[in-house]
């Protein structure tokens, strides 16, 4: 009978770890993406196609001096999901193409850089002039320059990034 | 007996509430990713804090040999510390590594990539004469690298088997300097901004759906000069969501033999001028319409002059499901001594479809292509008449390798007979 007790006993914390994380893994998908950029981009506001021309690297200058950085999470982080599903629109191994592609057809002297954590991009994003990145907007750094992406930050009703 | 009522009751219990918690799209995948995403944040964890184990060692080492000067204090805090309203304090350990990290994304120039492509093909025809078989496709190395943050250098060097060894040519070599994105100057060697394709795909089979360029602007050809020396301007026109950009190049045109660039010189002393305008409307994501208008002297052969101007309009689909591209180009030639005039067309529709089963690596395809030359024109000696279709299907057997089939049927002359033919081809890029 103890031995069934020790066993139900199991089962009842298995489960319960279960219900627990359920509802965690839910909240996880639901997190929007900010687009973040170094303090000095000259732009705060920016419609979800004139982010697609920053990262199709079709629109390569904040202003005459400032290039644009364009950072990305590596595979399987879900920023890199999100971009490629929203703003790309295109499958992993299309991005990679395209890419070489933009760099040898001369139009893009360099890809974007890749980031291996959120607080790899916060960092990055803060110190390179010019840079863009995609941060999962729990991971922002407080005082970061977030960017309303259709006139709406993270969290905000509507928010096309998530 | 008890337990197991409650062992069941349990059970059951936990399987419904975490049913009725499951959000209904779940994929059988998610459960994988979401473990491989919590393990890949523990790993990361983990490094940090070895990183910063290590860096204590390497802190405490460094201290003990030498304490800092005051000006490498200063120096250091006044490029790492963050402003305290932008920031939460960091450690002297975390601006550390932030500056480990910003010199390793930090560019450097120059910094050359290189990049090859080559392809491996296979042909079987039933034209008469014609021999089926194995043939090495050109042998390409692409080669970027960024000078400084607005100079930048491209080249593309081509390998081409022949009967007594092989060809090497410099298909592209372009120096460019960057303003801002409205005004991009060039100077070299590069492919005539005519149309779409010419510009978008280059020597590298890998980089096009289909096996083979359409003939109108095959390499080697003679119908659209597919380089052109000189100088070119590009950039983006201010346009709001319509995304105007334009390409505008002044260069010596076609030489004597009419399928070169003039690489060592003009063949006279009229200069040639290209200008495309395109436009990406931002609404359609994918399209791009564009039209171009060339304008060159022709002088094949001493004291024969023929005035060129080719008018080319464009429209593509560039995502693949489906991808769509059809272009269009009008080739006009004008005898400067007799006055006579000739006219010939040719387009291609081209249209492909992305599979999205077996992690969407099937893409089949089809073209139509169409040439018509006056019979006459002495220019274009070399171009014949043409109406084709290509059936073919490419299979990317990996992010940077590809197989293709095609089926073609073609007719090439006038009151000729159409020709089958078969071919293959693994293109790859390294």
């Amino acid at each position: 009978m103890t031995t069934h007790w020790k066993f139900a006993s199991r089962i009842f914390a298995l489960s319960c770890l279960c219900l627990a994380l359920v509802p965690l893994s839910a909240q996880r998908h639901d997190v929007d993406i900010a687009v973040v950029v170094h303090p000095d981009a000259p732009v705060s506001n920016l419609n979800l196609s004139d982010v697609r021309k920053v990262f199709l690297g079709d629109r390569q200058y904040w202003s005459t001096n400032i290039p644009v950085v364009l950072l990305i999470r590596a595979p399987v982080a879900r920023e890199r999901d999100v971009v490629l599903k929203i703003i790309y629109q295109m499958s992993e191994s299309q991005f990679k193409q395209y890419w070489i592609a933009k760099i040898f057809r001369a139009e893009a002297a360099t890809a974007p850089k890749v980031v291996y954590s959120n607080d790899m991009a916060n960092q990055l994003v803060t110190a390179i002039p010019g840079a863009i990145a995609f941060i999962d907007s729990k991971d922002v750094k407080p005082g970061s320059k977030v960017v309303r992406v259709d006139g709406r930050l993270p969290g905000e009703a509507g928010y096309p990034l998530r | 007996m008890g337990s197991r009522w409650l062992l069941l009751l349990l059970f059951s219990l936990t399987t419904s509430a975490l049913l009725a918690q499951s959000p209904p799209p779940a994929t059988p995948t998610e459960p994988t990713v979401q473990s491989l995403l919590n393990r890949i944040q523990q790993l990361e964890n983990r490094i940090d804090q070895l990183e910063d184990r290590e860096r204590k060692q390497e802190t405490a080492q460094a201290g003990a040999a030498a304490a800092p000067t005051p000006a490498e204090t200063t120096t250091q805090a006044a490029v790492t510390t963050p402003a305290p309203t932008q920031a939460p304090p960091t450690s002297h350990m975390e601006e550390h590594a932030s500056m480990g990290e910003i010199r390793d994304t930090e560019r450097r120039f120059p910094s050359l990539q290189i990049r090859g492509f080559g392809d491996v093909d296979f042909s079987a025809t039933d034209q008469k004469g014609s021999v089926s078989g194995f043939n090495l496709g050109q042998f390409v190395l692409h080669l970027a690298s960024p000078l400084s943050e607005k100079v930048s250098f491209f080249g593309e060097v081509s390998f081409t088997a022949q009967p007594t060894g092989y060809d090497l040519s410099v298909e592209r070599t372009i120096i460019r300097y960057d303003y801002n994105d409205y005004f991009k100057l060039s100077f070299g060697k590069y492919h005539t901004p005519i149309g779409y394709w010419n510009a978008a795909f280059h020597h590298g089979a890998w980089l096009q759906t289909t096996i083979a360029r359409p003939e109108m602007i095959k390499f080697g050809g003679t119908f659209i000069p597919t380089h052109f020396v000189g100088v070119e301007a590009e950039g983006n026109i201010p346009s709001g969501g319509l995304g105007l950009g334009y390409n505008v190049g002044l260069g010596n045109g076609r030489s004597s033999l009419l399928s070169k660039s003039g690489d060592s010189g003009d063949s006279n002393d009229n200069r040639a001028w290209v200008a495309n305008v395109y436009a990406r409307p931002a609404r359609f994501y994918g399209l791009q319409v564009g039209a171009s208008v060339y304008r060159d002297k022709l002088t094949p052969e001493p004291g024969q002059n023929f005035g060129e101007w080719i008018t080319a309009a464009d429209v593509v689909w560039t995502k693949e499901k489906p991808e769509f591209l059809a272009e269009y180009a009008n080739v006009h030639h004008r005898d400067e001594l007799t006055t006579n005039t000739w006219d010939s067309q040719a387009f291609y529709v081209q249209l492909a479809y992305r599979l999205p089963w077996q992690q969407s690596k099937w893409k089949p395809y089809y073209r139509y292509e169409y040439i018509h030359k006056p019979e006459d024109d002495p220019t274009l000696v070399n171009v014949l008449d043409l109406s084709g279709s290509t059936l073919g299907v490419r299979y990317d057997i990996t992010n940077y390798a590809a197989f293709k089939g095609e089926y073609r049927n073609s007719r090439h002359g006038v009151n000729e007979p159409r020709v089958n033919g078969a071919f293959f081809q693994t293109a790859f890029t390294f």
